[in-house]
């Protein structure tokens, strides 16, 4: 894909999503009481803010139309990026977060067990990775919950 | 001053400010890792700290941050922080040239001496400014951050729209919660978690570190051979001929650092084009020219001297790294600002200690064991990453033990992603974060005193400055335009 078409696309879609950003600053507004005390009230400043996104969202649109039209079109450089792997450490993260959090789970085998998954995720996939990984996650779980749990009094997990 | 330097050479806060220089020197090295990363992620730590140890920590991080980055510069031609890209120019081809030591012993002695002397402007200045500063009525200070705000989001690369955009995105996630002024729930949407807001260390974790990690987890780890250092780094007696240099790199740094989104790294590129502009053989910059490393070495440390001035004496950022100071500072119940003088003077003078003897101490650190860190950068770094998620994860938990913000900092995370993805700038976003609850309250005050009136801001001349330079800020790429293009005209008429 070109990098113009793509970049209008994302434009637009950021418009749209910070459009209804904004609508939802005047929703939350409109719920506020007018001003008593003082002249700005609390219902002032998302309003004004969500008037200025709304404005940067058109002039991105329109922008990005404008620069269709014009053709400016440059081939997008070759990367060697794998959105997946990002993707697989972000969903190791949300499963980690969430079985600490909904399912109570202990800190140390939790963390050890997502150490090794995003290490793996990440990096190369070999047994000896997997026993570094393993004791790198150990080792530094234990480190923290100690520290945690004896000296800030904060248990987690 | 005295009483800063005494507390500071207490043994704890000495050993704080050793750990944030080495650590920051680590992590600066490492490309994709970052100085404001690392500030953010050693935050939470610093709530259990008394705020003298907390700043020394968190100041000798941000000095090791952009200082570390000048290693892999030289050594890799891959700049650990944007800091250090103009230190690529000659310092990556005085390594070819089997001179990476004199490279990076130039490199380390520039860093020192700018930000020495950007720390006599910093000792020098700041008490005399927050003196000027306390002047300053509400009315100034909203017109203030409003400057500092639209400078930072239009000076920031890429589109002008977007990082405006990027400011107000950033004060809009910082409405939610109580309002003070009020005491009543704002942006709430009936929710009970949301009433205490989005916290700063969640957003400031999930916006750099967890989008960072994200993004480096999805390309792989650049590979380059690294010729290690291995004699001892050579400095000579006529090195003093680079004293010019160096005062004149260091007093762009600092000039520049004074100014809100500029940063380091246009401080090292100014700087550089000075260098070869003034220089009797410009055409050797580029090739592996010693005074190349010597002015972008100095100017981008000396920066750093430059941004303290005005985030100590008017509480305004000038780039990222300094709004997470600024957070820090808050969460210590600490207003940066003149007052700042005043009620915690041993914060105040504490900084401008801490910038010193963390210098001296970066000096020290990498004369001794650049070899090492050399080392430690070439390290897989997927381990890595796992690493600073778990303290990415453990670090937003402990801030309110309450598993909340560690979803906030996972939704700032994809929303740093997702405006990165759409090239909008973080720092204005983060920014915006940080200044809003301070322009919010200013302009409530302003108004507060002036019954509502508006036009009363024209009787405040120095409110009426800053706004002519927010405007003149936004105008300028336009006006500039404007002017090219008719020089251009111009130029074409009498061509033919």
């Amino acid at each position: 894909m070109r990098d113009a078409r793509r970049q209008t696309i994302a434009d637009i879609i950021l418009a749209l999503l910070v459009s209804a950003g904004a609508g939802l600053l005047f929703i939350g507004a409109a719920e506020l009481p007018p001003p008593r005390f003082e002249p700005l009230g609390s219902a002032a400043l998302p309003r004004i803010l969500g008037a200025l996104l709304i404005f940067f969202a058109v002039l991105l649109v329109i922008r990005g139309l404008l620069r269709l039209r014009a053709g400016h079109v440059t081939e997008v450089a070759r990367s060697d990026a794998d959105p997946r792997r990002g993707a697989l450490v972000f969903v190791a993260l949300v499963a980690y977060v969430a079985a600490l959090d909904f399912g109570r789970l202990p800190f140390v085998p939790v963390t050890t067990v997502f150490v090794i998954a995003t290490g793996l995720a990440i990096g190369a996939r070999t047994w000896a990775n997997v026993a570094v990984f393993a004791g790198v996650g150990l080792g530094l779980s234990l480190a923290i919950s100690t520290i945690l749990e004896r000296f800030l009094y904060i248990t987690i997990g | 001053m005295l009483d800063a330097f005494t507390a500071l050479f207490e043994w704890q806060n000495l050993l704080f400010l050793t750990i944030g220089t080495g650590l920051g020197i680590v992590v600066g090295a490492i490309p994709g890792l970052t100085a404001s990363m690392l500030i953010a992620l050693t935050l939470p730590l610093t709530f259990h700290m008394d705020p003298v140890s907390a700043v020394t920590l968190l100041i000798g991080e941000y000095v090791g941050g952009i200082s570390g980055g000048l290693i892999t510069a030289i050594l890799l031609r891959m700049p650990g922080t944007p800091a250090s890209i103009v230190t690529t120019f000659d310092g990556y081809p005085m390594a070819q040239k089997g001179l990476a030591e004199r490279a990076l012993a130039l490199g380390i002695m520039a860093s020192v001496v700018g930000g020495i002397i950007s720390w006599g402007f910093l000792a020098g200045m700041s008490p005399a400014l927050a003196r000027f500063a306390l002047q300053f009525g509400p009315w100034e200070y909203f017109t203030l951050v409003l400057m500092a705000l639209v400078m930072l989001a239009v000076l920031s690369q890429g589109s002008m729209i977007k990082g405006l955009m990027a400011a107000a995105l950033g004060m809009a996630f910082a409405l939610p919660g109580i309002d003070s002024s009020i005491g009543q729930a704002r942006l709430t949407f009936g929710s009970s978690a949301m009433l205490s807001g989005f916290g700063l260390l969640p957003v400031l974790i999930g916006a750099f570190a967890i989008s960072q990690i994200l993004r480096d987890a999805a390309t792989p780890q650049a590979s380059g051979k690294m010729d290690m250092p291995t004699a001892r780094l050579p400095i000579y007696r006529s090195d003093i001929r680079y004293a010019g240099k160096l005062i004149r790199g260091s007093v762009i740094g600092t000039w520049i650092g004074l100014l809100p989104g500029i940063g380091a790294n246009i401080a090292a590129l100014v700087s550089y084009s000075t260098e070869k502009q003034l220089s009797k053989e410009p055409e050797k910059f580029g090739t592996g020219h010693e005074p190349g490393v010597v002015a972008a070495e100095s100017a981008n440390n000396a920066s750093i001297g430059g941004a303290l001035i005005p985030l100590i004496t008017m509480g305004i950022p000038g780039s990222v790294t300094e709004a997470i100071l600024i957070g820090a500072l808050t969460i210590h119940n600490l207003q940066p600002g003149p007052l700042l003088f005043q009620s915690a003077p041993e914060i105040a003078y504490g900084i401008i200690a801490a910038y010193l003897v963390a210098n001296v101490l970066m000096l020290m650190l990498m004369w001794g064991a650049v070899r090492y860190i050399a080392r430690i950068v070439q390290l897989p770094r997927s381990g890595l990453m796992a690493v600073i998620l778990v303290f990415c994860v453990t670090g937003s938990y402990a801030v309110n033990s309450s598993f909340v913000d560690v979803w906030v900092m996972i939704g700032f995370g994809l929303v740093g992603l997702g405006l990165e993805y759409c090239r909008v700038p973080l720092g204005p976003f983060v920014i915006g974060f940080v200044l809003s609850p301070i322009a919010e309250e200013q302009l409530r005050a302003s108004l507060m005193m002036s019954d509502g009136n508006l036009m009363e801001i024209t009787s405040r001349p120095y409110a009426l400055v800053f706004l002519a330079l927010a405007l003149a800020t936004v105008l300028w790429p336009y006006i500039a335009a404007r002017l090219g293009a008719r020089a251009r005209a111009g130029h074409a008429k009498d061509a033919t």
